[in-house]
């Protein structure tokens, strides 16, 4: 372990240099309604508005179409378990619709499907409130066993 | 193209960089015999994985084990293998980690989200959070390793029949220590046929795998090293993701060398992670269940 435990002294040193390159990428303050729980939702789809900006713009269509429609499934998914999360049984639900736009996001970019994810979901978990809520559905289902499809079943999950 | 995009692209290349191409996948041959063995493989998640992530890892899991299979000897190719989640849930350390992340360190929701796995591994700042759930069997939920023993006691036992491998992932490791006893325990009736349950474990803080299993830590995986320095018993690190793990501790989304889906992304410990999980697997083969 010593040779591990010096290399990650200097990785811990790396790191923060990183961080500090790392500034902040979120824009202006938003209003007060877009900084609500739900944001806001002109076109009613369920996605929040921001969101749906963000995944037009880093996957649009035509070129993107699968990963788009892939990251809006989960858009959708994660924005219900937000608005549901004092609710147990919706919020089951919710994870499990997350957890097939999950599947569906595997199959279409099986080699990068992570820092996808990652940055949408830092997208969508922008304020403090949306991150409780995030969690607290999340509890909510954590002793349920959610069936998970195969990977051969991965893009009969995408709606 | 704007500093995000710039950082997505990078990363992608680099992830293009050490992972293999993946085809749609087909169904495994031998699921489409019902007359074929079934073999479980689970994947228990460590502590600050959300629910999504754990999907995610799992998935990863899948994905690299069936890109393995077909270099795998008959005997393994012979079975059918189907994958689990056992979650341990985490959404309350999660909070508190970033809660304290953005106390402690001054950032914003969106960036704690993204540097989540970094953050798990950056010394003793966050370190110190970690340490009790990370290595204490008492402060691990209970009702969740009962509900996990349950689950592996159910595949190996009548009316299903199978052998189970489980790959845990950091406090996931505590996790499946702490419900072996039980899965395999003599009561209740039937008892699980000896040696059908295998443990390969990821990132361990443990100080042991039971039932003999075997496990990986990366030499460059900045929680375990420090955890090890605490309480030296701590299993050893006994591979790396890549020649020079610094280099690949410094990916902006795996740094820190701990997280899963870095351990299932860079070699050497993608591959003897694969190799552990055959070696199990010809291991739990040999056994008979419900004989």
């Amino acid at each position: 372990m010593l040779i591990g435990r010096r290399e990650g002294t200097v990785g811990v040193i790396l790191l923060l240099a990183l961080f500090a390159g790392c500034g902040s990428e979120t824009s202006s303050p938003p209003t007060a309604v877009a900084s609500s729980l739900a944001g806001t939702d002109a076109n009613n789809d369920g996605v929040r508005d921001d969101v749906e900006t963000y995944i037009d713009t880093a996957y649009p269509v035509p070129a993107n179409v699968d990963t788009n429609k892939a990251l809006r499934q989960y858009a959708k998914a994660a924005q219900s378990s937000i608005l549901d999360a004092d609710d147990a049984a919706k919020s089951i639900t919710h994870v499990t619709e997350r957890f097939r736009a999950l599947e569906c996001l595997m199959a279409r970019r099986p080699t990068d499907f992570h820092p996808v994810f990652v940055e949408l979901r830092a997208r969508m978990l922008d304020t403090n409130p949306r991150s409780e809520a995030y969690l607290k559905a999340d509890s909510q289902a954590a002793a349920v066993n959610i069936p998970l499809l195969p990977a051969d079943q991965w893009v009969g999950a995408c709606i | 193209m704007n500093r995000v995009s710039l950082k997505l692209s990078l990363l992608a290349a680099l992830v293009l960089w050490t992972t293999p191409s993946w085809g749609q996948f087909s169904p495994q041959a031998a699921c489409q015999n019902g007359a074929a063995p079934r073999t479980s493989i689970y994947y228990v998640n460590g502590v600050t994985t959300t629910l999504d992530e754990a999907r995610l890892n799992g998935g990863k899991l899948e994905m690299e084990f069936l890109t393995r299979l077909p270099a795998m000897p008959a005997n393994i190719q012979s079975s059918c293998y189907l994958f689990f989640l056992n979650y341990n849930p985490t959404s309350g350390a999660v909070k508190d980690f970033t809660e304290a992340g953005q106390q402690r360190l001054g950032i914003n929701p969106s960036d704690m989200w993204r540097k989540l796995e970094t953050f798990v591994s950056l010394g003793p700042t966050m370190v110190s959070l970690l340490q009790g759930p990370m290595t204490q069997t008492n402060q691990i939920d209970q009702a969740a390793v009962q509900r996990h023993a349950n689950a592996y006691r159910a595949q190996l036992t009548p009316p299903l029949c199978r052998r189970v491998v489980v790959v845990p992932h950091s406090q996931g490791n505590l996790y499946a220590n702490a419900a072996y006893d039980a899965a395999v325990g003599p009561s209740p009736a039937p008892a699980p046929a000896a040696g059908a349950l295998k443990i390969v474990g990821v990132a361990t803080p443990d100080t042991l795998v039971k039932g003999n299993g075997r496990y990986r830590t990366s030499t460059g995986d900045l929680l375990i090293g420090a955890i090890d320095v605490l309480l030296p018993a701590t299993l050893d690190a006994n591979t790396n993701w890549g020649p020079n793990p610094i280099l690949t501790s410094f990916t902006p989304l795996y740094s820190g060398g701990h997280s899963f889906m870095g351990y299932l992304s860079f070699d050497d410990s993608r591959n003897q992670i694969l190799s552990d999980i055959q070696s199990s697997l010809s291991e739990v083969n040999a056994v008979a269940v419900c004989p």
